[in-house]
C-alpha cells in the first residue's frame, strides 16, 4: 500500500472511530437517563406530591410548575417577538438601525443563562420588590426565549417573495392588511417553530429561575402571581446534591427522565413544524 | 392554504384560552390562603420542612413555603424582606445586625445540635475515632496532610470545607480555628448543604468534613473530641444534652419586628409539644421538656 | 392613532429596552465593587468576610474548563462531522443530524446529575484521586455537552461546500483524506471557526453542570496546570454565592462584576460569530 493510501486509511478509520466514540457517549447519556429513570417511573410517581425532601413521593407539582412557567413565558413573549420580527422585516429601512437591532438580538442570545437569573434577582426581586415569584421567572424565561422566536419569525416572513407584497399593494391593500393577510399566516408558523425550539430550551433551564422563582417545598400550585413555584430542574438540583441517598437519587433520575421527555416533545414538534415551514415556503 | 390558517387560528385561540385560565386561577385563589415563607439553613430544614407539612394539613388556609440555601441566605432574605422567617444554625452576627438595623431581628430557639467533625468510614474503622481540637485545626490549616500523622492509615487527607455563609461552618470554625470566618488553607473541596457534604464524604475513603450530628450514619462517622485532660467526649445526644460536646449550637428561627399573625402561629407550632417531637424525630435535642 | 403600527413599533422598542436594561442593571450593580476595590479585584484571594474580593481564581477556572472542553470536543467533533458529511451513506445523514440536534437539547442540570453520579467517580478512580470533583471533570462534562453542537454545525459547514469541488478533486485522483484536507477544510474554515466560537460561548456560560462537579474552591491550583484539583468557575461561583450576599454590598457587587466580565466575553463572541461567520442566516442556539 502506498504512503498516501495508508494515510487515507488511517484518516478514514479515525473519523469512523471518532463517530463511534461520540455515538457511544451520547447513547450512554440517553441510556443512563432512560434506564435509571424507568426504575423510578410509575403512575404513583407521576401523580403524587413529593415528600421527605423529594426522597419519597412523586413529582406531580414539579411537572405542573415547570409547564406553568414556560406556558406563561410563551404567552408573554409571543406577541412581542412577532411584533419585533415584523418591525425588523417591514419597517426598518435604515441599514444602521437594522444592524443595531441584529446586534441587540444576538447579544441577548449570547448572555449566559445564570446572568438572566441575576438580572431578575436585582431588577425584579430587589429593585421592584416582587419577592420570589413564579411570574418573575416567566418574565425572565420570556426574555431568554425572545431572540430565537424573533429570528425564526423574521426568517419566515422574510422568505416570502417580495412579489407577493407588491401584488398585494397593487390590489390596494393597506400595509396592515398586507401584514395581516399575507405575512402573518407565514410568520405565525415561523413563530411557532421558534417557540417550540425556545420551549425545549426554557423548560430545562435551572440557573435563571433558581434565585427568583422557585421554592424547595411547602407549595403545590402557586395561588397568586407573586408565589414561588416548584419545578423539575430545581427539584433535580436539590436531589443531585444527595447523590448517595439511593431513594433521592432514584427520584432524581425519574424527574430527569420526565424533564427529558418534555424537552424531546418540544424539540421533535419543532422539527416537524420546521419541515412544514419549508414546505410552505417552497410553494 | 386553508388548512394552515385553521391550525394558526387554533393555536392562537388555545394560547389565549390558557392565558385567560391562568389569570383567572391566579386572581381567584389569591385571597383564600395566607403564605408563610421560611428560608435558610439546611440543618434546620428537615425540622421545618416536616413541621410545614403537618401545619399546612392542620391549617388548610395557611401555606408554609420552605427554601434552603444556608444560614447566611436566610438572614439576608429576612433582612431584605424576601422571606417571613429565617432559619439559622448559629447566632446572628454583629455585622448582620448592623446591615439591617431596622429589621428588629428576634430569635426563637427551637432545638439544639452539635457540629461534628466527621471522617469517611474507612478512616474511622482504621482507628481514627477521636482527635483533639488542635489536631483538627492543624488539618484545616494544612499543617497535617496525612492520616498517618494522627494515627491513621497512610493516606492523604481530603479536607472538605463548606461555603462561608453556612452556619455549620461558622460554628465549627469558631471553635476549631478561633474565628467564625477563618480561612482554611488546607481545604481541598468546598461544598454547600449537609446533604452535599455527606455525599462527598461517602464517595471518598480518606475525607474529613463537618456535619450536623443528625447527618451521621454508617458511611460518615462522627469523631469524638479529646479534651485537654485526656478524656474523650462522644458526639451523641447525651453529651450534647449535658453540654459537654464542645462544638454545640442552638437552632434558631428568626423573625422581623413586622411578624405576621400566621408566621407567629407557625413559630408557636414548632415550639409546641407536637413541633418539638418533630425536632426530636429529625435527630436534634428539643428545647421544651 | 394607528394601533397596529403602535403595536409593532412598541414591541420592537420593548424588546430593545429589555436588552439594554439587562446591561444597564449589570453595569450599575457592579460599579460598587469597581469603585471601592479597583484593581484589587484582579488578585487571587476571595475572602468576603475579610474584605478581599480577588476574582482571578474564578477567571482561571472558567478559562481552564473551557480550554479543556474545547481541546476534547473540537478534534472529536470535527472528525465525527467529516464522517457524517463525507463518509456516511447520505440516507443516514438526516436521522443522525436530527438525533444530534435533539441531544443538544438535554438540559444542563441533567448533565450535572450524570456528572455527580458517574463522571466524578470515574475520574476519581481513574487518576486515583481523593476526590473526583476537579477542573478536569468539569471540562470533560462540558466537552460532552458541546459535542452535539460542534458536530452538527461542522457537518453543516462541510456539507455546504458545493458538490463540484468534491467531484473535481476526486477526479484528479485525490484520496478522501486529501480532498478533505486540501479542498473542503479550507473552504469551510470560516464556518467551522464560527461553530467552535459558538461552542466556546456556550461552555463559558454553562452553570449547573459545572457547579455540581468542579469542587468550588476559590483557588488557582498549584502548579496552575494541575487540573486534577478542585477549582471554581465564574458561573459556579455565581450559582453558589449570589443568594447569600446581600443586595447592595461590595460582596454582591463583586459577584456581579464577575458576571459582567462573563457577559462581555460571551456576548462579543456570540455577536461576532453570528454576525460575521454566518453567511446564510441560520438559526443557532
Amino acid at each position: 500500500m502506498s504512503n498516501r493510501a495508508l494515510i487515507n486509511a488511517v484518516f478514514v478509520n479515525s473519523a469512523r472511530s471518532a463517530t463511534v466514540l461520540c455515538g457511544f457517549v451520547l447513547a450512554f447519556l440517553i441510556g443512563v437517563i432512560v434506564w435509571n429513570g424507568m426504575n423510578a417511573m410509575n403512575i404513583q410517581f407521576l401523580l403524587s406530591a413529593s415528600r421527605n425532601f423529594g426522597a419519597s413521593g412523586g413529582i406531580l407539582y414539579q411537572i405542573i410548575g415547570s409547564l406553568l412557567l414556560v406556558i406563561m413565558a410563551s404567552i408573554l413573549v409571543l406577541p412581542v417577538a412577532v411584533g419585533t420580527a415584523l418591525f425588523k422585516s417591514e419597517y426598518i429601512t435604515s441599514p444602521t438601525l437594522f444592524r443595531i437591532s441584529n446586534t441587540l438580538i444576538y447579544s441577548l442570545n449570547g448572555i449566559p443563562s445564570v446572568t438572566f437569573g441575576i438580572f431578575g434577582l436585582i431588577f425584579f426581586v430587589n429593585i421592584l420588590g416582587t419577592g420570589i415569584s413564579w411570574f418573575v421567572g416567566s418574565i425572565i424565561l420570556a426574555i431568554m426565549m425572545l431572540p430565537t422566536i424573533v429570528l425564526t419569525t423574521y426568517q419566515s416572513i422574510n422568505s416570502i417573495p417580495s412579489a407577493y407584497r407588491e401584488a398585494a399593494y397593487a390590489l390596494g391593500l393597506t400595509k396592515w392588511q398586507v401584514i395581516w393577510r399575507v405575512l402573518l399566516p407565514q410568520g405565525i408558523h415561523g413563530a411557532i417553530t421558534g417557540l417550540l425550539i425556545a420551549l425545549a430550551r426554557a423548560i430545562g433551564e435551572t440557573a435563571p429561575i433558581m434565585f427568583i422563582a422557585t421554592a424547595f417545598s411547602g407549595i403545590n400550585l402557586p395561588g397568586a402571581l407573586n408565589d414561588p413555584v416548584v419545578t423539575l430542574p430545581t427539584h433535580i438540583l436539590a436531589l443531585a446534591q444527595q447523590a448517595t441517598n439511593p431513594d433521592a437519587l432514584q427520584n432524581a433520575w425519574g424527574a430527569s427522565l420526565v424533564l427529558l421527555t418534555l424537552v424531546f416533545i418540544f424539540s421533535i414538534s419543532a422539527m416537524f413544524s420546521r419541515m412544514h415551514l419549508k414546505e410552505i415556503s417552497r410553494r | 392554504m386553508r388548512k394552515y390558517q385553521r391550525s394558526r387560528h387554533a393555536a392562537l385561540f388555545s394560547l389565549a384560552l390558557i392565558g385567560t385560565l391562568l389569570t383567572m386561577i391566579a386572581g381567584c385563589s389569591r385571597s383564600e390562603s395566607e403564605n408563610v415563607t421560611v428560608s435558610g439553613s439546611s440543618t434546620v430544614l428537615p425540622v421545618i420542612s416536616r413541621a410545614a407539612e403537618e401545619y399546612s394539613q392542620n391549617n388548610p388556609g395557611v401555606r408554609v413555603i420552605v427554601n434552603a440555601g444556608g444560614s447566611g441566605v436566610g438572614i439576608t432574605q429576612l433582612g431584605e424582606g424576601q422571606t417571613d422567617i429565617g432559619m439559622i444554625s448559629r447566632d446572628i452576627s454583629a455585622s448582620e445586625q448592623a446591615k439591617f438595623p431596622n429589621a428588629g431581628f428576634t430569635t426563637h430557639v427551637i432545638g439544639r445540635d452539635a457540629v461534628v467533625p466527621v471522617v469517611s468510614s474507612e478512616i474511622y474503622d482504621a482507628g481514627v475515632s477521636a482527635l483533639t481540637i488542635d489536631q483538627i485545626a492543624a488539618i484545616y490549616r494544612g499543617q497535617i496532610t496525612n492520616w498517618q500523622e494522627v494515627g491513621g492509615p497512610d493516606a492523604e487527607i481530603l479536607v472538605i470545607d463548606k461555603e462561608a455563609s453556612r452556619g455549620t461552618r461558622q460554628v465549627f470554625m469558631a471553635v476549631v480555628l478561633g474565628d467564625e470566618n477563618a480561612e482554611a488553607p488546607g481545604a481541598k473541596l468546598v461544598l454547600g448543604s449537609n446533604n452535599e457534604e455527606q455525599t462527598a464524604l461517602t464517595q471518598s475513603n480518606a475525607a474529613i468534613g463537618m456535619l450536623s450530628q443528625a447527618w451521621l450514619n454508617d458511611d460518615v462517622k462522627g469523631l469524638a473530641i479529646i479534651t485537654a485532660d485526656g478524656s474523650t467526649i462522644e458526639p451523641d445526644l447525651a453529651s450534647i444534652r449535658a453540654g459537654e460536646y464542645p462544638i454545640a449550637r442552638d437552632l434558631l428561627l428568626v423573625s422581623r419586628s413586622d411578624l405576621s399573625e400566621p408566621s407567629k402561629a407557625f413559630i408557636e407550632f414548632v415550639l409546641s409539644a407536637e413541633g418539638q417531637q418533630l425536632v426530636e424525630n429529625a435527630g436534634y435535642i428539643k428545647v421544651t421538656p | 392613532m394607528n394601533l397596529p403600527r403602535l403595536y409593532i413599533a412598541g414591541s420592537a422598542a420593548f424588546a430593545a429596552v429589555m436588552v439594554i436594561l439587562v446591561f444597564m442593571v449589570l453595569m450599575m450593580s457592579s460599579w460598587g465593587a469597581i469603585s471601592s476595590e479597583g484593581l484589587a479585584l484582579f488578585t487571587h484571594k476571595w475572602h468576603p468576610a475579610g474584605g478581599e474580593f480577588g476574582v482571578l481564581p474564578m477567571i482561571f477556572g472558567s478559562a481552564a474548563v473551557t480550554i479543556i472542553s474545547l481541546a476534547i470536543a473540537t478534534p472529536l467533533g470535527l472528525l465525527a462531522a467529516i464522517f457524517t458529511s463525507e463518509l456516511l451513506n447520505p440516507a443516514w445523514r438526516a436521522p443522525v443530524k436530527s438525533a444530534l440536534e435533539i441531544l443538544a437539547g438535554i438540559p444542563s442540570i441533567i448533565y450535572g446529575l450524570i456528572g455527580v453520579a458517574f463522571f466524578s467517580i470515574w475520574i476519581g478512580n481513574l487518576f486515583d484521586l481523593q476526590s473526583g470533583r476537579t477542573i478536569l471533570t468539569a471540562g470533560i462534562l462540558l466537552a460532552v455537552m458541546i459535542l452535539p453542537t460542534i458536530i452538527t454545525l461542522c457537518d453543516d459547514a462541510l456539507h455546504n461546500v458545493p458538490q463540484k469541488y468534491r467531484e473535481s478533486a476526486t477526479g484528479l485522483g485525490l484520496y478522501k483524506y486529501e480532498v478533505v484536507r486540501d479542498v473542503l477544510l479550507p473552504i469551510a474554515k470560516t464556518d467551522i471557526t464560527g461553530a467552535i466560537l459558538l461552542a466556546l460561548g456556550r461552555a463559558l456560560g454553562e452553570t449547573m453542570a459545572v457547579m455540581l462537579v468542579i469542587g468550588s474552591i476559590d483557588r488557582v491550583p498549584d502548579p496552575f496546570f494541575n487540573v486534577l484539583e478542585a477549582g471554581q468557575s465564574i458561573t459556579s461561583k455565581l450559582g453558589r454565592e449570589i443568594a447569600e450576599s446581600s443586595f447592595g454590598s461590595v460582596h454582591f457587587s463583586a459577584l456581579i462584576f464577575m458576571s459582567l466580565i462573563l457577559v462581555a466575553i460571551t456576548v462579543s463572541l456570540t455577536s461576532f460569530t453570528q454576525y460575521y461567520f454566518r453567511r446564510e442566516k441560520r438559526l443557532v442556539e
